[in-house]
């Protein structure tokens, strides 16, 4: 688990050892983020759609960028989604939601940083993103442009996890302050 | 509720709404255009034998390669297909679908695969060296293939 963090802040600064403070911290929301992801996994409910869901885990992920940045945003995201595509999803889920985390965490550190949009809509940006950042890799992948049909529907499910999980991730801030 | 929403979210959320409905606009119209386009492409021991619109009903025998070696008998087209050629599959374009109705090989599994409608779905015949697929007319001629190939 240590590892982790460390390699993912070689762009933030390789001269500074992490903090300890920081891997505690990192290594806490982490493991929250992962029982999220569990109890998302276990919950059956099928929208009838595949590649729909929720995304409890990304609670943790906003909070973190909020309340720590955008180094503890990132560590969070991609331990998770490391973890979570080894227990339960497989490593092309892990390949999916890899993307999709990269492609989300970028736009919301970017949306963040103009200071221009609630907690709300930068979480409906980031689960826009994330659709989008799956389907790039889905379409690299089958080498098909046809899947883009499929664009509408992550489109919309991506606008309505987004808003409920900026919703709870400003509660959840706010009940931090 | 200043906290929750703020005037750019709501502009956020009205510009990714209208481009999902746009998206899904433009990806129904291209797909009725597609469709409409689609070409049954045959093709016989990897050669291209014939190439029609998939919206046209008519029936093609075509024969196998290996017919060539014998000698051919002058195209009857009143004649059964079996009774002109040795080795032959009947493709039969109907109603927006195509089929394998005859094959002269044993094994049938050309006739037995049933009906394709969609692009990208084929027919094979082995034994005959047959391929018959739908292809989407509006991506004919791009570089698809040659990019990936």
């Amino acid at each position: 688990m240590t590892q982790s963090p460390r390699k993912t802040s070689g762009t933030s600064g390789r001269r500074k050892p992490l903090s300890a403070s920081f891997i505690a911290r990192v290594g806490l929301m982490a493991t929250l983020a992962l029982i999220f992801s569990y109890v998302e996994a276990i919950i059956p409910y099928n929208p009838g759609v595949p590649g729909i869901k929720l995304g409890i885990a990304n609670v943790v992920t906003v909070v973190a960028l909020y309340k720590f940045g955008a180094k503890d945003a990132v560590a969070v995201s991609v331990i998770r989604v490391v973890l979570a595509g080894l227990l339960f999803n497989g490593l092309f889920g892990m390949l999916y939601a890899l993307a999709g985390a990269a492609v989300s965490l970028a736009g919301m550190i970017l949306l963040k940083k103009t200071g221009l949009f609630s907690v709300t809509g930068v979480s409906m940006a980031a689960g826009v993103l994330h659709n989008l950042g799956q389907l790039l890799v889905a379409a690299a992948l089958i080498e098909d442009l046809r899947i883009f049909f499929y664009f509408p529907v992550l489109m919309f499910s991506g606008i309505a996890a987004g808003i409920l999980v900026g919703i709870a991730s400003a509660l959840v801030l706010r009940a931090l302050r | 509720m200043k906290q929750f929403i703020r005037k750019a979210d709501i502009i956020l959320f009205i510009a990714l709404v209208v481009i999902g409905l746009a998206a899904s606009a433009a990806l129904t119209l291209s797909h009725g255009e597609a469709g409409s386009g689609a070409k049954v492409i045959i093709e016989s021991g990897g050669d291209l034998f014939a190439r029609y619109p998939l919206s046209e009903d008519r029936t093609v025998v075509v024969p196998a390669p290996k017919q060539k070696a014998v000698d051919a008998p002058t195209a009857d087209p009143d004649a059964q297909a079996s009774v002109q050629y040795d080795y032959y599959n009947v493709v039969v374009i109907s109603g927006g679908t195509v089929s394998v109705t005859e094959a002269s090989c044993k094994n049938q599994v050309c006739v037995k695969h049933g009906a394709v409608s969609r692009p990208g779905e084929s027919i094979v015949c082995l034994p005959n060296r047959l391929v018959v697929r739908i292809d989407n007319g509006s991506e004919e001629g791009g570089g698809y293939d040659s990019v990936t190939s």
